[in-house]
């Protein structure tokens, strides 16, 4: 006798948790099903090494959305993120650039390498601002079919267009800038320095495979100043314990309304009778029935393996086929048993916990070059962060952990490597490159776990390691992402809804698609 | 009393189209040239004893339809021929694929490199061709001034309603996600021949410094296909006589219709009264008066040489200085002592593959990489190379028996990081030569003589910054409400009286004629 549930979520993610979390608030009786033994996707903190606590993929947190920490009381279950406030950037030449979270010794530090870079900086933060205010209400919007709206697109729409029509010319403007424009061409008008751009245009690149030179990271940029943190826009934070402490907090948050969340159930199939979802077949061949089921996976894993071809329209399953994933990013994770020390700041350890390896742009454009052919970048981008430096939790006294975000590294290998030998010739370059900086990293590292785009899919499920479920690129972004005509979180499939990264407002830990997701679902009124 | 209604500042083919529309409509027009010769950009001249060569802009074949007809310039004189073969792309294997016009001879070319690429051919360009026609649509309006959208952008967004409604539901869902895809990410979606999607992709990178893997190619692609004369994604054939001579026609169209043209008049600058335009001084101290001033040149010409920067609000003249140009292509010009033999035709006494643009890029990647170079200020080692052989069809170019071969070389940075291009000149002629020896061995015995022009010799000759054809790179985030000038795209500039209508406007480069139309509509509209 099968058990009978209101919503199945395919996928314990922090987006499948979050939508779990709103339909059990909202009194439904919810399932999740996590593949892996234990919930958060790609935001997990697992003991890998006796005693260290790794961020294995995702490691800091800005783009939470806050509507989600307040309504479903997530600081009572135990969120608790750390602002990341400063950082720190190495250059080739010895000297580096250190950002504060003050705005003087910000202009200080500045003006060290540019009298006006250091007045433009504030001035830009406040462009940056802005603009995130301006999108800010299209992030919490279902997007519509754009050739056939319907009434409540179109009143959303209107909604847009009015809201659109309320800023300035110049800001719509900047707006057009930040939506086609390269991260680079876009810093270059506003600034003069090499390593402030560079450190920049970091958050244009994250997740891409794109250059700072690509056009379209400009936007990724914004999409990256959309976080919030206590009310501040772009502000980075840590959870304690890890970012898996937020998934946890998310789980816990959608357990204290009733939710149960089942480990180790891989989810086959989704069950189809009629053109209607009725439930799920996990890889032992049990079948759990629901009236609703949700996806928390990407477009492909949504689509392509949990459903059969039959069930979709031609349009989508094209669609789907050609949407892009192109993960990028792979990650080295260290069990230290000292204090590394960059090279540029001597004894100071105070900015270690957040240090970025871009030392020139042209650094960063080689670092894609190098992958965008087939392969890795033999000097790597490196977004190194030291967990340890503010939560010592995540490690024996005195060790450390270091969780390093590395691009770029294609999907697609060498046909004529092995995998493993391909993993430890990038493990080994993210290593050369960052002795360059941290001349005793080599002697410190008591254990190393190299991921690559393949091994994140291989452990996380994310088609072809692309962290935010598919690349944001204007042609993946709101009514396009996933598909035209599929954006508002529901299937062809009846009863069957999508609640992933893979749809807007696309990836990074917001929990944005899966609370849209959830709110679409109830809105149906199915169940 | 002014001594005109209108002047016109260049006489390049979008400002011979402006004053032919302005004199039909009953103006006293005159347009200033500072060279003895109309056409600005899209000339003929003749580069060494004997041989002719269209200097500066190529591509006859997107003259757009609707100036062809509204100026009846075929009375005029203008016969752009059309030719079977679109595009010739040799491989270094001695292999080739040749587009030709009509698309069962295609389908059997790309059969030898994919065979289900040729069968996804047709498909694709009846997928795109209702796309390529709605951009067209979009590339005679005047851009609205977003975000505010009035009833007066209705009238030309008319141009727009019939293409919209033949796109149907779905295409229009999947036009809107084409614009500012990445053509090589397009063309991914079609086929898996490397080789046809560079024959496909040349068209898209033509006349912009980006390869085929950056956003808004696709655009790029859509607007050559949306006017090229062959209704596939690249025109084909030209004029006897050359670019010179389309232009020549229009100037002809022009006169018939009482425009005055004086050549030799270079303008100094724009001449202001109360910040208004009322006149222009003419490089000999002369100033000549009009009611309104529209300039043919480039923004950053028009705002900071024609006018004084100082005299224009800040926000414009920052934004007149970000405007990206950055010319990335070179022009080399050979004289032939006999047509070129490429290995690839090898035995083939028919030359008529030739007769189109033979395009050095034998698969998508080779052209990206091309591109990789500028990224860093350098020129490439392989370049991309857009080559036409104009004698193939029009022997009165050269000398009996012998050849034109014109080569636009990409990329070629205006600047190059390291060093000026005077110590590096050669051996990036080198490289192009090299490089088209690859497929025609016997090329270097037969060049009699060589013009080249860098994109700095470009800037120099024909007044085009960074020697950028289009007056300003085609990107989206100079496209539309974005061109030339965020906030000023409906061909009025800043400046009471003045008006732009060079390519440096919506729709932008190429010689289509099409900114020199919507300019003269918009200001028939304002300037009674």
């Amino acid at each position: 006798m099968s058990e009978q549930y209101d919503a199945i979520i395919i996928g314990g993610g922090h987006n499948g948790l979050t939508c779990a979390a709103y339909l059990a608030k909202a009194g439904r009786k919810v399932l999740v099903l996590e593949r892996r033994h234990l919930v958060g996707g790609a935001a997990v903190t697992e003991e890998i090494y006796p005693g260290f606590k790794f961020t294995v993929c995702s490691y800091v947190v800005s783009l939470l959305r806050p509507e989600v920490i307040r309504e479903l009381e997530l600081a009572k279950h135990g969120l608790h993120i750390m602002p990341l406030l400063s950082s720190f950037a190495p250059m080739e030449n010895g000297d580096y650039l250190l950002t504060h979270p003050d705005d003087s010794s910000n202009y200080h530090e500045l003006r060290r390498h540019s009298k006006r870079d250091a007045e433009m900086f504030p001035l830009f933060n406040q462009m940056m601002y802005e603009m995130a205010h301006a999108v800010k209400p299209i992030l919490a919007t279902v997007p519509p079919d754009p050739s056939a709206p319907g009434l409540r697109g179109l009143r959303d729409l209107n909604y847009l267009r009015k809201h659109v029509q309320g800023m300035s010319k110049k800001s719509f403007h900047c707006l057009t800038k930040l939506m086609t424009m390269s991260v680079s061409d876009f810093l270059d008008e506003w600034f003069e320095t090499d390593i402030l751009k560079s450190l920049m245009a970091l958050n244009g690149i994250i997740g891409t495979m794109l250059g700072p030179k690509s056009p379209g990271t400009a936007y990724v940029l914004l999409h990256h100043y959309m976080g919030e943190l206590d009310g501040a826009f772009t502000a980075w934070g840590a959870q304690q314990g890890g970012t898996g402490g937020v998934s946890e907090a998310i789980a816990s948050a959608a357990r204290s309304h009733g939710a149960e969340i089942r480990c180790n159930a891989h989810v086959e199939q989704v069950l189809v009778k009629n053109g209607t979802a009725v439930g799920v077949v996990l890889e032992n061949g049990d079948e759990i029935t629901s009236k609703v089921v949700a996806s928390g996976c990407d477009p492909t894993v949504t689509f392509r393996k949990l459903l059969e071809e039959k069930e979709l329209p031609d349009d989508l399953v094209s669609a789907i086929d050609n949407f892009k994933y192109r993960g990028s990013s792979g990650k080295v994770n260290l069990a230290l048993d000292g204090l590394p020390r960059f090279s540029a700041l001597g004894d100071d350890a105070s900015a270690q916990c957040m240090a970025e390896i871009c030392p020139n742009m042209d650094y960063l454009e080689r670092a894609y070059d190098d992958a965008v052919y087939g392969g890795f970048s033999k000097r790597p981008f490196m977004d190194v962060e030291m967990p340890t430096a503010n939560d010592p939790t995540m490690a024996p006294p005195g060790k450390h952990v270091m969780s390093i975000f590395v691009q770029y590294a294609n999907y697609a290998l060498d046909p004529y490597e092995t995998r493993d030998a391909q993993r430890d010739a990038f493990g080994n370059a993210v290593i050369d490159t960052l002795a360059d900086f941290v001349p005793n990293i080599k002697d410190l590292i008591l254990h190393k776990q190299v991921l690559t785009p393949w091994d994140i899919e291989q452990r996380v499920g994310l088609t072809e390691g692309n962290i935010f479920q598919g690349e944001l690129t204007l042609d993946q972004l709101f009514f396009f992402r996933p598909a035209p005509g599929y954006s508002d979180y529901r299937t062809p499939v009846k009863n069957y809804y999508q609640c992933g990264s893979g749809t807007h407002p696309g990836g990074g830990i917001t929990a944005g698609p899966g609370r849209l997701g959830a709110l679409e679902i109830l809105r149906d009124g199915n169940v | 009393m002014s001594d005109y209604d209108v002047i016109i500042i260049g006489a390049g083919h979008n400002g011979l189209v402006a004053a032919n529309y302005l004199a039909k409509a009953g103006r006293k027009v005159a347009v200033l040239e500072k060279k003895s010769d109309v056409g600005g950009a899209a000339v003929s001249e003749e580069f060494a004893p004997g041989f002719k060569a269209s200097t500066c802009a190529g591509g006859a074949g997107y003259l757009s339809q609707t100036v062809i007809k509204e100026l009846k310039l075929v009375e005029h004189g203008l016969a752009i021929e059309p030719r079977d073969a679109v595009a010739f792309v040799p491989q270094p294997n001695g292999s080739h694929l040749t587009v030709w016009r009509d698309t069962e001879r295609t389908v059997g070319e790309i059969a030898k490199f994919s065979t289900s690429d040729a069968e996804a051919y047709p498909r694709f360009l009846a997928a795109l061709r209702p796309m390529a026609e709605a951009v067209r649509g979009l590339l005679e309006i005047t851009p609205p001034d977003l975000p505010q959208v009035g009833w007066s952008d209705f009238p030309s967004a008319r141009t727009m309603a019939g293409p919209m409604r033949k796109l149907g539901r779905k295409n229009f869902n999947q036009f809107l996600k084409t614009l500012p895809m990445p053509s090589a990410d397009l063309l991914q979606e079609w086929f898996e021949s490397d080789v046809l999607m560079g024959a496909i992709a040349a068209s898209a990178v033509r006349d912009i410094t980006w390869g085929p893997r950056e956003s808004g190619t696709a655009y790029t692609l859509l607007y050559n296909w949306a006017l090229s004369n062959t209704g596939l994604f690249r025109s084909s054939g030209g004029m006897r006589g050359g670019m010179g001579a389309i232009t020549g026609a229009i100037a002809t169209a022009a006169r018939s219709a009482g425009v005055e043209i004086l050549t030799d008049c270079a303008v100094a600058n724009i001449v202001l009264e109360a910040g208004r335009a009322t006149g222009v001084r003419l490089g000999n101290g002369e100033t000549l008066s009009a009611a309104t001033i529209v300039s043919s040149a480039d923004p950053r010409t028009t705002f900071t040489e024609l006018l004084d920067p100082g005299l224009l609000d800040l926000s414009v003249v920052r934004n007149v200085r970000n405007i990206k140009y950055r010319g990335s292509a070179a022009k080399i010009h050979l004289a032939l002592g006999a047509l070129p033999e490429f290995t690839a035709l090898a035995g083939d006494k028919d030359t008529s593959p030739l007769e189109g643009t033979i395009q050095i890029a034998p698969n998508m990647m080779y052209i990206q990489r091309a591109y990789d170079c500028t990224k860093y200020g350098d020129y490439s080692p392989h370049p991309y190379l857009d080559i036409e052989i104009p004698t193939l069809t029009d022997p009165d170019l050269a000398p009996s028996g012998q050849h034109v071969m014109s080569i636009t070389a990409k990329y070629a940075p205006y600047q190059l990081r390291n060093g000026s291009w005077e110590g590096h000149r050669e051996a990036f002629v080198d490289a192009v030569l090299s490089t088209l020896g690859e497929y025609a061995p016997k090329l270097r015995d037969s060049i009699l003589h060589k013009e080249v022009l860098l994109p700095g010799d470009l800037e120099a000759r024909f007044g085009l910054p960074e020697g950028n054809g289009s007056h300003g790179e085609m990107t989206l985030d100079q496209f539309l409400h974005m061109r030339p000038l965020p906030g000023y795209a409906q061909y009025k500039a800043p400046v009471e009286g003045l008006y732009l209508c060079g390519a440096g406007a919506h729709p932008g480069g190429g010689v289509t004629g099409l900114p020199g139309h919507n300019a003269a509509r918009e200001i028939l509209k304002h300037a009674k």
